[in-house]
């Protein structure tokens, strides 16, 4: 009884959501700003998920969801489908980026050599509770080395290829506005590598991570060792109606590029990518790209299971669509198992004696 | 001739929320839907302000189909005051300004989930049907790639070997809603999760059905007058939920689909699930009006 008088219809849904949101308060340009200056991560993490590139709204997405990532991912993305596609830009190389971290797990030093750039990965992992108490973190000031890195890195891969460790790189001839593009066509399976990689980079960082480890600890073929890590930033490039090429602006970019053994006489590569700066997310899903062309069908490691599975907003979707009243369904199930019950003795009997009851 | 005159003011979002190039993909893989009935035809569904599992499906055809004559019908487990009924409707008519009904005689578009009205649709109305599981193998073939192949086989013996298993070990067939049913003697469909009760308003039916599943971006059809026979054993014949003889404490109709609701100290009340049909009864009873069309079942006999 109670859950059917639930149903209030529009004043219980405006009601509920007016709760939601007086709990968050006012929000503000300020607040927005606030977020996007202090949790540059996590805007970067909504930005990837989302597939939109856009920190003022990811940090707007996030305000107004109170952080609930899965909200923020799924407005941004109503948001987006609706832009139109004005250009399509430039194919991005690794040899263009504005490399801010760039490391190699496979050679002690690279061409280029190891930067390892703005990371946590050395830093004992200790809360600065100080600041709880009165003593505001100050950052150290970051001593400039002698020799400024170069902006710009090579490609370890076509190192690579250059000595015959990676196979030569078999260039598809698309045009650009013939990409497929996930946003706007169904995954279908076997995906095209650019579907693979497109749902890869939109993926949900906590299931990609899942997925990948446990392809990493076992349940994959591959042990993945990091060709390449590089945290970048990317010219958008893009080509004005008049024919000039021109750049619209910077994206923060990660990539990841991993190995694991010889195949056909190479080194096979499994290889990520995602707006923003999140590590985590790529390596695991290089991992998975990795391990994916040899994975048994119906395996986690099989592009079908965890591309289906790491879509946030359609599994945050389903899994939360399980709040809504299932009645119905429920009572098509109670009639027939009722039904049955009351067949029971009938049930237990032997197979022969059964297909001669009549049908009811 | 000038681009102003060639163009629309700009607008925050398009006519009816999804943009054109979203409705013209949608537009083709429905009338591909109609021209192989049963069949799923895959499409690219996009994100929408509401979230995946929650009608995004059969929202973005009724978004497609929708225009500002059009009135709109939506209900959830037959309920057209259920809260997500309430938010989809509201959507719709927000963002297309087409009207709002309670009345099934009156909507042009009836977007559903869970179940068919009980009152008959007609040639003039379209009914969407909200789907969370498009796939009828699923429960035998979890994998997408090898069901598509299984459908292009037509080879349905894994989901007749289930149905009779399920005779052998409870002597009938246990399947509650969603029941797999093969439309045009072809390709085997799962209705969406209506009981079924149901599945029989589908069979040569007046009015055209759409059934889309935002979230597996799977859509199909079943076009007028086409056959959806539901799986049976010729010695087992299709039983519907035992309902005919229930009586809804409220409006005091029956024949039809019902709610069951367990009382204090044991025993359960009922309530028709159509519940615009339970109101119209109560105001015809008052005295009123209301006006209930001619219904799929009679007498608790389904007879259209």
């Amino acid at each position: 009884m109670a859950y059917v008088a639930t149903r209030g219809g529009e004043k219980a849904i405006d009601q509920a959501e007016r709760l939601f949101r007086a709990d968050l308060g006012t929000i503000d340009a300020g607040r927005v700003e606030a977020i996007r200056q202090s949790m540059p991560y996590l805007v970067d993490r909504v930005m990837g998920e989302a597939s939109l590139y856009s920190e003022e709204l990811a940090a707007l997405a996030l305000a107004q969801t109170g952080g609930e990532l899965s909200e923020a991912v799924l407005v941004l993305r109503a948001w987006r489908t609706t832009q139109p596609r004005i250009a399509v830009a430039r194919p991005v190389r690794q040899g263009e980026l504005l490399t801010q971290r760039r490391i190699s797990a496979a050679f002690k030093d690279i061409p280029g050599g190891q930067i390892l750039g703005p990371t946590l990965d050395y830093s004992h992992r200790v809360l600065a509770t100080d600041v709880l108490e009165g003593t505001p973190f100050v950052p150290p000031p970051v001593d400039a080395a002698e020799r400024a890195a170069p902006q710009r890195q090579p490609s370890l891969a076509d190192w690579q290829r250059a000595q015959g460790l990676v196979a030569p790189v078999d260039e598809a001839k698309v045009a650009p506005q013939d990409i497929p593009d996930l946003t706007r066509e169904p995954l279908l399976f076997p995906a095209s590598r650019a579907h693979r990689l497109q749902s890869l980079a939109r993926a949900e960082t906590g299931g990609v991570l899942a997925l990948g480890y446990a392809a990493m600890r076992g349940y994959g073929n591959a042990h993945p060792t990091v060709n390449e890590l590089r945290l970048a930033e990317a010219e958008v490039v893009v080509t004005h109606p008049r024919g000039t090429q021109f750049s619209a602006g910077r994206v923060r970019v990660s990539q990841a590029e991993v190995t694991s053994k010889e195949k056909g006489g190479y080194l096979e590569l499994g290889y990520a990518a995602t707006f923003g700066w999140n590590e985590v997310k790529v390596i695991a899903a290089a991992t998975l790209d990795l391990n994916s062309d040899e994975a048994p069908v119906g395996s986690a490691m099989h592009e079908e299971f965890y591309l289906y599975h790491t879509e946030s907003v359609e599994a945050s979707g389903f899994c939360i669509h399980f709040k809504l009243p299932h009645y119905v369904t429920f009572q098509s199930v109670l009639d027939a198992m009722r039904d049955a019950k009351a067949k029971e003795p009938v049930a237990t009997a032997p197979a022969e004696e059964l297909q001669t009851e009549p049908a009811e | 001739m000038s681009l102003s005159t060639l163009t629309k003011p700009w607008a925050a979002t398009s006519y009816g929320f999804l943009d054109a190039s979203a409705k013209r993909e949608l537009r083709r893989k429905m009338l591909k839907a109609i021209a192989v009935p049963g069949c799923q035809m895959p499409y690219a569904s996009r994100e929408v302000p509401m979230a995946r599992g929650w009608g995004t499906g059969g929202l973005q055809v009724t978004l497609t189909l929708v225009n500002p004559a059009s009135t709109i019908k939506v209900i959830d487990q037959g309920a057209d005051d259920g809260v997500n009924a309430a938010s989809i409707r509201r959507f719709i008519s927000r963002v297309s300004g087409a009207a709002e009904t309670w009345d099934t005689l009156d909507a042009s578009i009836v977007q559903s989930r869970h179940r068919v009205p009980e009152e008959t649709l007609g040639d003039r109305q379209i009914l969407v049907l909200q789907v969370p599981n498009p796939e009828p193998l699923r429960g035998v073939e979890p994998n997408i790639s090898i069901a598509r192949q299984m459908h292009a086989d037509a080879d349905y013996g894994k989901l007749w070997l289930t149905l009779y298993e399920q005779i052998v070990r409870k002597g009938r067939i246990m399947q509650g809603a969603a029941y797999p049913s093969m439309v045009n003697g072809r390709h085997v469909m799962t209705p969406s999760p209506i009981p079924r009760w149901d599945v029989p308003k589908l069979n040569m039916a007046r009015h055209l059905t759409f059934l889309s599943a935002g979230r597996e971006k799977r859509l199909f059809a079943v076009p007028p007058f086409t056959r959806v026979e539901p799986l049976v054993f010729s010695d087992r014949p299709y039983r519907v939920e035992d309902h005919a003889d229930l009586v809804c404490r409220r409006s005091g109709v029956s024949g039809y689909f019902m709610n069951e609701l367990p009382i204090d100290g044991g025993g359960s009340a009922f309530e028709v699930s159509d519940s615009n049909l339970g109101i119209k009864a109560i105001q015809q009873a008052e005295g009123g009006e209301a006006a209930i069309g001619p219904t799929w079942y009679r007498n608790g006999e389904f007879s259209a």
